[in-house]
């Protein structure tokens, strides 16, 4: 275990050394400028042109300013070239913003996956089955933007049922940001309960594709464990439905899953760009999806740079994990 | 069974846990009514994106913009008519000083300051009444630097020092500005009264090839303009301190500082000096002759008390930085600025939201509203929605709504033209278009009215010409092209060519170019497929492609390497057209790229930029607009409409005495700027009726 933990970190290190290289290289020969460099403004001259490109180290060779990047990085010094702000202080802060909404979205995705998976199992070509199957596939092809629209606008406004004249009165509450706007001092209890309002359409939006395709997992993964012989056995040892399907199959089923549960780290730091955006959530996706239309490398990379160290440690945790899990694997 | 109840129970568990949320949540009637008064003394508008510094000098975006413009104030502005208006300034006075070199083999200085006085007491020209004192003064030496040619082996041009030495010169104190003067003295004070050769008068040995660079430093004649503000006293900053002439002093040296980079260099470098003869004077002397410089003053300034050389190495030091690289663009100042404007700053919540609470001791009466609040919804629909919702005051609508919004009773409606027009550029370096009845033929052939109706959903105007079409610059009197496709084909046989199945020929050479213009605007992509269209039917051969931005400047634009193209420019108010229009200005990376080149046009360009007088300018603009709108450079295509839509409870409250107030409708500026008078609106609790 030892030997191997020492030679994974020496492989993730490598990694993440031509991730660097590679995320820098991208940045800087992809098209376009710091938007702070606008060179069809009438009044600067190639002159000041050059005065900002020196400033942000432009003008230096790649290869010094992947060196300066990077010192600058681990150092800690990287500023944000929109406002000179550092840049971990500003991701640190978005990070907190997202951070329950992605936490809120994961709960509902795995605890609504599971059930929904194991009965589709359980009870295979039923009714309930099958719905659960075509809302899936809805669910995967529709584009969140799409559905988190109707979702506001339904919520907000109301809307009229299909084929009759009914119409469903709206909440006329407010669901964007991340609490309702413009409430002045109110005890507590109010503030937590609508911080929790404004997490639940768009935690629901983000969830909702990801409980299409997790169910799936489940409900297939289930029905290779209910199929294969120790099942039989069980069943043929008189041991009861539940206990079967629920100690001896679930557990069986459940392993793929904790290699999944690792690779949910890096999905901390990208935000969703779209949820966020529709939402008006001032979080992480939005950050990153400024920084790029701006340009603002610093930015831009130490994301990418971030979320890369959290991939190398997502499997690294998976790895591990499998091996508490599961007596039968060895490093 | 545990595990199954469990599966069971915790999402059902959860969903009660988000869903009873919903009980805790005000309405919307609750937001909008709740709180009282509060709501109604609360300006709310929406922005898709952050502002991001706070800071008159440094800032570059509208969303600060709009922001900085609250919380600071300018030594001017822009009235209701567009002429400039006081505000931290009381009043100012323009005025010229000019010198000039006599000529070396004519009379010397004193003999020709006693010449224009003897022709001042017996003139009765204009320009001699203007004179105010001459004199001549003493030899002086100047220290000065110019740039090499690279040397050998080396990229970057080198520097070298050089010093110019002026003999006895004749200054001439003018009452107001006039870029004639020397005209005017060269013709009293005959072929020997100015100097014309500069060499003489650079005193460093230089060797023969830089003998050039260093004439052209050497001014034998000068214009130095002057401008005095005299400032408003007992103004104060909103930490209490008093603002004076130090503080102007201070916001244009932080601008100059390359330490700071700030964007508003270029307005700032011909400036030679500002002085500050005591603490409510400030006068500034500047290089040349350039008129656009006096709207620079409206500047927001900073104060100096909190932003010194002393306060900012005191925060790099407290913060643990570098005090020679710290500058005032790392300064915490830029996210809690303190300004003298209408607005104080407040809270800054990044990506969501951006609070001001109102001066009470601001100069010209507190604002109405207690607060000014910024919300940052970047998702069209999600701003339409908070608008509806009443939780933002002000609605910023989309061409394709204005028909179905404008009848909404519950909303007030302005609309009014853009600074900016969008264009079809052609290549003057290239055949055919060095022929201005090819480019107004291919002019002709565009239906423009088509492109405003179906493109721009009728949110759009004709313009003519390069100047913002409400400024008194704009030249009513020129027509725009009519589309005429016969006359395109008649003008284009007169230019010599011929069709041949159907494409125009001429000398074996098809009328064939290719149409350029940036990916990912869709109205420049719809304008490139009318234009397509139309060109296609008087026989000109097309191609129309689209490029990422970013390489569409980089390797066409600035390496003129194109045909033709459709883009668009936004301008300011100022008439000067010299980065766009001037002849000096057509090299590669400039922004002539269409390299228009017209003797006269360049002409009345600098006669534009060096003129004072408004209605001299105005006359010389009228000029020059017609004289581009004959060479049709560009084929000028629309104008765009902006509509903005406010809570119709919104009015100008005038305070009538016994503390009543009366609600007034909103006027807007001749530009169309409605917010003018913003310090006066107040929401009213129902939508007042006005009296007339």
């Amino acid at each position: 275990m030892g030997a191997y933990i020492i030679r994974t970190t020496l492989f993730k290190l490598v990694t993440l050394f031509i991730i660097s290289i590679v995320s820098f290289l991208i940045i800087h020969l992809a098209p376009g400028e710091p938007s702070q460099i606008d060179p069809l403004n009438p009044r600067f001259t190639q002159e000041d042109l050059a005065r900002y490109r020196a400033a942000f180290d432009l003008d230096k060779p790649l290869p010094v300013q992947y060196w300066l990047f990077y010192k600058k990085f681990f150092t800690g010094e990287l500023a944000s070239l929109k406002d000179n702000q550092p840049v971990f202080g500003k991701i640190w802060r978005r990070f907190l913003i997202s951070l329950p909404l992605f936490i809120v979205g994961t709960i509902i995705t795995w605890c609504l996956s599971f059930p929904l998976g194991i009965a589709g199992a359980l009870r295979r070509y039923s009714v309930f089955d099958r719905s659960t199957t075509f809302m899936s596939y809805l669910m995967i092809s529709m584009p969140s933007f799409f559905l988190a629209y109707i979702l506001i606008i339904a919520v907000v406004q109301g809307f009229t049922l299909p084929f009759t004249d009914y119409h469903v009165p709206g909440l006329e509450v407010s669901v964007l940001g991340i609490e309702t706007f413009g409430r002045g001092d109110v005890s507590p209890l109010f503030r937590i309960n609508d911080r929790i309002w404004h997490l639940v359409l768009p935690s629901l939006v983000g969830a909702i594709g990801g409980i299409a395709v997790l169910s799936r997992y489940v409900r297939g993964q289930m029905i290779e464990v209910v199929d294969s012989d120790f099942i039989r056995t069980a069943h043929s040892k008189g041991l009861d439905e539940n206990t079967v399907n629920y100690v001896h199959a679930l557990r069986n089923a459940g392993l793929p899953f904790v290699t999944m549960f690792g690779l949910i780290l890096p999905g901390l730091i990208g935000g969703s760009v779209i949820i966020e955006n529709i939402f008006a959530w001032p979080g992480m996706g939005r950050l990153g999806f400024e920084a790029v239309l701006a340009r603002d490398y610093p930015v831009i990379l130490s994301l990418n740079f971030i979320s890369a160290i959290l991939v190398v440690i997502g499997t690294f945790i998976s790895d591990i994990l499998l091996v508490i899990v599961d007596p039968r694997i060895r490093l | 069974m545990l595990i199954k109840r469990i599966l069971l129970l915790l999402p059902i568990l959860i969903a009660a846990a988000l869903f009873q949320s919903y009980f805790w949540v005000p309405t919307f009637s609750d937001q909008t009514r709740g709180g009282g008064d509060e709501r109604l003394r609360q300006f709310i508008t929406g922005s898709i994106g952050d502002a991001q510094i706070l800071n008159p000098i440094l800032h570059a975006d509208t969303a600060s913009g709009a922001i900085v413009d609250q919380i600071f104030e300018g030594l001017i502005d822009r009235d209701r008519d567009l002429s400039y208006r006081g505000r931290l300034a009381a009043s100012w006075k323009i005025y010229e000083e000019a010198f000039f070199v006599p000529h070396p083999e004519g009379p010397g200085a004193k003999a020709l300051v006693e010449r224009i006085e003897r022709a001042r007491g017996a003139g009765e020209a204009a320009w001699l009444k203007n004179i105010d004192k001459i004199e001549s003064i003493d030899p002086a030496e100047q220290k000065t630097a110019i740039r090499t040619p690279p040397a050998k082996g080396e990229k970057k041009p080198g520097k070298k020092d050089i010093v110019i030495a002026y003999p006895e010169r004749v200054k001439v104190t003018l009452k107001s500005v006039d870029q004639d003067l020397f005209r005017h003295l060269e013709k009293l004070l005959g072929k020997n009264g100015l100097a014309k050769d500069p060499a003489p008068y650079v005193k460093t040995k230089l060797p023969k090839p830089l003998l050039p660079f260093a004439a052209r430093r050497v001014k034998l004649t000068e214009h130095n303009p002057i401008i005095i503000f005299r400032l408003r006293q007992g103004v104060r900053f909103h930490d209490g301190h008093e603002f004076d002439s130090g503080d102007v002093r201070f916001t244009y040296n932080a601008i100059i500082n390359p330490k700071n980079l700030s964007p508003r260099v270029p307005d700032y470098e011909p400036v030679k000096r500002v002085e500050t003869p005591d603490r409510f004077t400030v006068k500034i002397t500047y290089k040349r002759l350039y008129s656009p410089a006096f709207g620079s003053w409206g500047m927001g300034m900073l104060p100096e008390h909190l932003l010194n050389e002393k306060k900012i190495a005191a925060e790099a030091k407290q913060k643990g930085k570098d005090p020679k690289t710290f500058s005032l663009r790392d300064s915490a100042f830029n996210r809690k600025p303190t300004g003298t404007g209408p607005f104080k700053f407040k809270e800054w919540r990044s990506d969501e939201l951006i609070r001001l609470a109102r001066n009470d001791d601001y100069w010209e009466g507190p604002p109405e509203y207690h607060e000014y609040v910024y919300r940052i919804l970047p998702d069209p629909l999600t701003q339409e929605i908070t608008f509806y919702a009443g939780t933002v005051d002000r609605y910023g609508a989309g061409a394709h709504q204005v028909e179905r919004l404008k009848k909404d009773p519950r909303f007030q409606v302005f609309s009014g033209l853009g600074f900016g027009f969008a264009y079809i550029g052609y290549n003057m370096r290239r055949w055919p278009f060095q022929d201005a009845r090819v480019r107004r033929a291919l002019g002709m052939a565009v239906d423009t009215r088509q492109i405003h109706r179906y493109v721009m959903n009728g949110e759009a105007e004709d313009i003519t010409g390069p100047f913002v079409k409400q400024s008194p610059h704009y030249n009513r009197s020129v027509k725009p092209l009519a589309y005429d496709p016969k006359g395109a084909e008649r003008l284009l046989h007169e230019a010599g060519f011929r069709k041949k199945d159907g494409v125009l020929m001429k000398d074996g050479k098809p009328l064939a170019f290719t149409l350029m213009t940036n990916h990912g605007n869709e109205i420049r992509r719809a304008v490139g497929t009318v234009v397509q269209d139309a060109w296609k039917k008087i026989g000109v051969k097309i191609t129309f492609s689209q490029v990422e931005w970013a390489v569409f400047i980089r390797k066409y634009i600035n390496q003129l390497n194109f045909d033709a193209v459709v883009l668009g420019w936004s301008m300011g108010l100022d008439p000067d057209l010299y980065q766009i229009w001037h002849s000096s200005q057509t090299n590669k990376g400039q922004l002539n790229f269409v390299g228009y080149k017209n003797p006269k046009a360049d002409d009345l360009i600098i006669k534009i930029r060096q003129e004072y007088d408004l209605g001299k300018q105005v006359s010389y603009a009228h000029a020059l607009h017609r004289i581009i709108a004959a060479d049709q450079p560009y084929t000028f295509l629309y104008v765009s409409k902006w509509t903005a839509l406010l809570d119709r409870k919104i009015a100008i409250a005038r305070r009538l005495k016994g503390g009543r107030l009366r609600p007034e409708k909103i006027r807007p500026t001749i530009t169309g700027n409605f917010s003018f008078d913003f310090n006066e609106w107040l929401k009213f609790p129902r939508i007042p009726q006005f009296e007339n």
